[in-house]
């Protein structure tokens, strides 16, 4: 008998801390302390047992059948305690305090994505004014005096030969004048092109230009360095190809194209549907351009590479409007 | 730049499909940035003749029609309503590729297959004009004229038998701009020979030399002048298929004798010229100089203003052209002309681009002169165009040409390094695979060592001058697409990496409190750019005039910015801008650098509620020390304590209650209102406060490297003290007596409330303090803390002339 009233303590207690819910706890109510429960058995079974034994049992059930409504009652009042705080003292579907919510600027994104990758290859980063010379922005660069190549970048003009830089190319030209090779610097900055403005161009821009300059460096690491650019940011699925084009301060000169990724190369409205996208110029710095920062191009060689902020942000983002960027309206930022 | 895929066959065997030619182009950089092969659209596409129509058995609103395209007759079922026996009609034989469905909603193509069509085999399709892509009619069939042939390949009866490319060329290759140039380019692709039509020419026994004399005064801006006289030309047009021709490249036909110079163009890259000889005074052709402010009327009829070294042909008399430009209206081939003396000439690039653009005056002729045209061309297209006019005209060719050509230009000769051309390019090409794809481009080697050879470069490659350029001639030839992609990189950390910024940890900095990062224009009208400051940098040839000045300040940007959202409902508004303001040294723009002032500014703008509309809280609007707030905290982030603040009475009226910011003893920007009036010119009616300061006053302060100071061993302990000054005490001055007595024992305070009101007198305003004690080297005891107090109390009654108010 006494084996049983310990049974059952514990089966009670048992069931009691697993109940949770009303319903769970007046299941348990019903199998130990209702009328037909497992305790009034107990009593009931105490009819039978040897006078001499009563008074012991009979002390051991009284205890048990109190501490189990005590245990019960207590339980009980807990739960709905904490269900009443839930419904009524506190309305948990209030909204937060209202924070508000900072963000950086889209354009600047994408730069500092684009300079960390670059970053974890060993490039730093170095900048240069925006109002500069003519040297720097274009004789320096292996731009003739008189050349159409000049007619490449329509330039703003201050001065006789102070101008708004139309590229950030000059900064390649004052980092090479400041130091010695190896140089692998990133040139984030903006830019003046004397055109109209539209939805597709505006008066400046920015721009990020690299440049690598050491003993022994090749085109094929150009190509590389700039494949491994393309697989950290648009993905690793682009396909990737380089063309030959014409800059006079690299030579030879390639612009860079990966497959859509919005078409995966099919052909859609962003890749005006022949499935590629021009991202980046480049190529081999020209044997004149090291000349000029005193570099001896026969021990050194070096590429340089340069892409439009503005462009990159239009085509990851969707935006096919430049001045968006510029209208700063906060629901625009916001998204970003 | 149009080429004709027709016309470059004139010069080089192709059988390459257009799309083909197209990508082998761009791929050794003459980019094809488009072009439509109605050839291959409409591959598949007849003319047929409905020789019957029935109604369909099956279907009320389909025809059953007998089409006869040429080879056989099908049977094809139609829905068009206007069909009808005896048309002719455009047919789509079964594998055609019909351009554009009208059953879908996007218009997507599909090819077309044998059908059953309500029970009935279809075995064709006709066409729409806007299946076929040439109209938006998708109403019925596109009848065409009676007198179409069955069969006839349907882009033939468009008359659409060529493909036109539109090509992109770079400033180097002035050699691109003609189908030799392109002709020559396909050679290296194909290996196939490029080369000029042979000329023949039935001359007269009357010598030329003896009808004109052509002399050069300025050898170094013409370096030769090729020319031909044709006599008894009849003007007229020229023949239908040099008009097509001249047309599909984008060239108005004139008549046959304009019409032959810019066909020679278009074929050869020679620009010529054609005069009236009979206006040639003397009939003399003399190229020299201009004379300062010399007017002269060139052939569209503009009247020009000449300088001193504007390169002109004169006759014996006056000028009659603008060398390499445009020729004058005075000697122009009209409806009389019967002699001609073609110009066929070769000028100094940078002598025609400055011409061209100091006239403001670019042509398809100083287009090619200033990217340099081959001088060994000249002859050639002299006569090529003499041969032309007398095939069509049946002119008189004056025996032998004039040619004058003073200094003869000696072939260029350029040496390549078979290891310095792999080790620019990272590849392990042999001497003879180099030598190899460089004959292609009729780059002849004319020397060579084990390691070097000397290559002769052909006399239209104006670009190639140096080792370096036939590397990249190297590089074209082998294929972009086969250097290896190097895909192992070292890293060098020889020199220290800085890969965090000042600029960047401000911006995250900001972000995380709760601003939106703006980016505004540089570039501003004269209003805005010199609303901060007199003296503004402009630009002396701006697009339009609201991007004329560069910035002098971050503001007004920023206030556009406010303007735009306010209109668009965004009041509350947090903003922030990094970016260059500009400037000038002295009083004007100078050809220096150091006449200019570039700075790197960071904006701050509060505007609208502080703390927002909410449940269980007030909203309050912004107040300039909310923005105070901000910058101290900003500040202190990166400059830890070495800053203040200085009221200084603006009299400007852009900036209220301004506050200068000194970081380190240096001005470093300001705090304050946007003055109402200004605020308004931006359509801003609340309040808006901004500050400006300097990044590099910033950077100076910022500590990068940080050191501990040990924390605290002992407890601190705190006192609550208020004082009554006079309403013109400042805060300031009350707290500097509580710091200077309460000395180094005094680590913190904090104004805890002010107070103006009834319970302390009118005049009066009550300040209350938080005080922090903190001993370094033990715990204090009440009576040093009750004596330190009563000294601060003293020290500030007797300073401030303030009362202690009882707490
Ligand atoms: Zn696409």
């Amino acid at each position: 008998m006494t084996e049983k009233i310990n049974q059952v303590r514990v089966a009670f207690d048992n069931e009691l801390s697993g109940a949770v819910t009303g319903d769970e706890l007046e299941q348990v109510r019903v199998k130990f302390l209702s009328r037909n429960g497992a305790i009034a058995q107990l009593f009931e079974e105490m009819k039978s047992v040897p006078a001499a034994e009563k008074p012991v049992l009979g002390k051991l059930l009284n205890t048990l059948k109190n501490a189990a409504q005590g245990a019960f009652d207590e339980r009980k009042k807990t739960l709905s305690q904490s269900k009443e705080q839930r419904t009524r003292s506190i309305d948990l579907t209030l909204p937060g305090r209202p924070k508000p919510i900072g963000t950086k600027h889209p354009l600047t994104q994408t730069m500092d994505e684009i300079k960390k990758i670059f970053m974890t290859m060993g490039f730093s980063v170095a900048t240069g004014p925006e109002i500069e010379t003519d040297y720097y922005n274009f004789g320096a660069l292996n731009f003739p005096p008189e050349h159409p190549a000049r007619d490449m970048q329509d330039t703003f003009f201050i001065a006789k030969d102070i101008l708004l830089r139309t590229h950030t190319s000059p900064v390649q030209i004052r980092t090479m004048e400041q130091q010695r090779p190896p140089v692998r610097e990133i040139m984030p900055g903006r830019v003046y092109r004397n055109e109209a403005v539209s939805a597709r161009s505006l008066v400046s821009f920015h721009q990020i230009e690299g440049l690598y300059v050491d003993r022994g460096v090749t085109f094929s690491d150009l190509k590389g360095t700039l494949v491994a650019f393309a697989h950290q940011f648009y993905g690793k699925d682009v396909k990737f190809k380089f063309r030959p084009t014409f800059f006079p301060f690299t030579e030879p000169s390639a612009d860079m194209y990966i497959s859509c990724f919005l078409c995966k190369g099919e052909g859609c409205r962003m890749c005006k549907f022949v499935g590629w996208l021009e991202i980046m110029g480049s190529g081999m710095v020209h044997p004149h351009v090291l000349q000029n920062v005193g570099y001896d191009p026969e021990v050194f060689t070096g590429f340089a590479f340069g892409m439009g902020i503005e462009r990159i942000a239009c085509l990851r983002y969707g935006v096919d409007d430049l001045r968006l960027f510029y209208e700063n309206d906060v629901r625009f930022l916001q998204q970003f | 730049m149009k080429i004709s895929h027709n016309w470059l066959k004139e010069y080089i065997d192709i059988s390459l499909k257009p799309a083909v030619l197209a990508e082998n182009l761009s791929k050794v950089g003459l980019e094809v940035g488009g072009y439509e092969d109605f050839a291959a659209k409409y591959e598949k596409f007849v003319v047929g003749e409905v020789l019957e129509r029935g109604n369909h058995p099956n279907a009320d609103r389909l025809s059953l029609c007998k089409v006869n395209v040429g080879s056989e007759v099908l049977e094809i079922v139609c829905g068009a309503p206007n069909v009808a026996a005896g048309q002719k009609v455009p047919v789509a034989l079964v594998g055609a590729t019909i351009p554009r469905n009208q059953h879908d909603p996007e218009g997507k193509s599909f090819t077309l297959e044998r059908a059953h069509i309500r029970g009935i085999q279809s075995n064709g399709m006709i066409c729409s004009s806007f299946e076929l892509g040439l109209g938006e009619d998708a109403n019925g069939i596109l009848v065409l004229k009676r007198s179409a042939k069955p069969g006839m390949p349907f882009a033939k009866f468009l008359g659409l038998t060529d493909v036109l490319y539109d090509m992109e060329v770079t400033a180097n290759r002035g050699d691109w701009l003609s189908h030799i140039g392109v002709a020559r380019e396909i050679q290296m692709i194909t290996g196939k020979k490029a080369s000029l039509i042979r000329t023949r020419i039935k001359e007269s026994k009357t010598l030329t030399k003896n009808h004109a004399t052509i002399r050069i005064l300025d050898e170094q801006k013409c370096r030769r002048y090729s020319s031909r006289v044709l006599k008894n030309v009849k003007l007229g047009p020229s023949p239908q298929w040099m008009q097509d021709r001249l047309q599909s490249v984008g060239i108005r036909p004139i008549n046959n004798i304009v019409d032959v110079t810019n066909y020679v163009l278009m074929e050869t890259g020679q620009p010529l010229h054609a005069f009236d000889y009979d206006t040639l005074a003397g009939h003399a052709i003399v190229v020299k100089c201009a004379a300062e402010g010399e007017k002269f009327t060139t052939l569209d009829g503009k009247e020009r203003i000449l300088k001193a070294d504007t390169l002109m042909i004169c006759d014996g008399e006056r000028p009659v052209a603008i060398a390499g430009v445009m020729g004058g209206a005075n000697t122009e081939i009209s409806e009389g002309t019967t002699t001609v003396l073609i110009e066929s000439a070769n000028f100094d690039p940078s002598s025609v681009r400055r011409t061209s653009k100091y006239l403001g005056l670019s042509t398809d002729a100083s287009q090619r002169f200033e990217r340099g045209v081959d001088i060994e061309m000249t002859l050639y297209a002299a006569n090529r165009a003499a041969q032309l006019i007398q095939e069509f005209t049946g002119a008189e060719v004056l025996k032998g040409s004039i040619d004058v050509y003073p200094k003869k230009a000696r072939p260029t000769f350029v040496s390549l390094r078979v290891k310095r051309t792999n080790a620019v390019l990272g590849t392990s090409l042999s001497k003879q695979e180099i030598i190899s794809s460089l004959r292609r481009l009729e780059l002849i080697p004319a020397a060579q060592t084990k390691e070097t050879v000397k290559f002769r470069v052909p006399s239209f490659r104006y670009d190639i001058a140096e080792e370096i350029d036939l590397i990249e001639e190297v590089a074209r030839a082998y294929g972009y697409d086969n250097v290896e992609t190097k895909t192992r990189m070292t890293v060098d950390f020889s020199k220290p990496l800085r890969t965090t910024s000042l600029q960047d940890e401000i911006r995250n900095y900001l972000i995380g409190a709760g601003f939106n990062e703006i980016l505004t224009y540089s570039l501003q009208d004269r209003v805005k750019g010199h609303l901060m400051a007199d003296k503004a940098v402009e630009v002396l040839n701006p697009v339009s005039a609201e991007a004329s000045v560069l910035r002098t300040s971050l503001v007004p940007g920023a206030l556009t910015v406010v303007q735009h959202n306010r209109s668009h409902g965004q009041k509350d508004l947090r903003l922030f801008e990094i970016g260059n303001v500009f400037g000038l040294r002295g009083e004007k723009p100078e050809k220096t650098l150091d006449a200019y002032v570039e700075e790197e500014r960071l904006l701050v703008l509060l505007s609208g509620n502080v703390i927002s509309a909410q449940y269980g809280s007030e909203h309050r609007t912004a107040d300039l020390f909310d923005l105070k707030g901000e910058i101290q905290a900003l500040i202190s982030k990166f400059c830890l304590d070495k800053y203040r603040f200085i009221y200084y009475d603006s009299a400007s009226a852009l900036i209220e209650s301004a506050l200068a910011v000194e970081i380190n003893g240096t001005y470093a920007g300001f705090l304050g209102e946007v003055g109402k009036s200004i605020a308004q010119r931006f359509d801003i009616d609340g309040a808006l406060f901004v500050c400006e300061l300097r990044v590099s006053d910033l950077q100076r302060g910022w500590a990068t490297e940080k050191k501990l100071i040990p924390l605290p061993r002992f407890p601190g302990v705190h006192r609550d003290l208020a004082f009554v000054v006079n309403a013109g005490i400042q805060h300031e001055t009350v707290a500097r007596g509580i710091r200077e007595a309460g000395g180094t024992l005094l680590a913190n305070l904090v104004l805890f409330d002010l107070y103006v009101g009834d319970q302390i007198g009118a005049g009066n305003k009550s300040l209350a303090y938080s005080l922090e004690f903190q001993p370094l080297d033990r715990t204090l005891t009440d009576r040093e803390i009750d004596a330190e107090v009563l000294r601060i109390v003293k020290h500030v009654e007797a300073t401030c002339n303030a009362k202690l108010r009882a707490l």
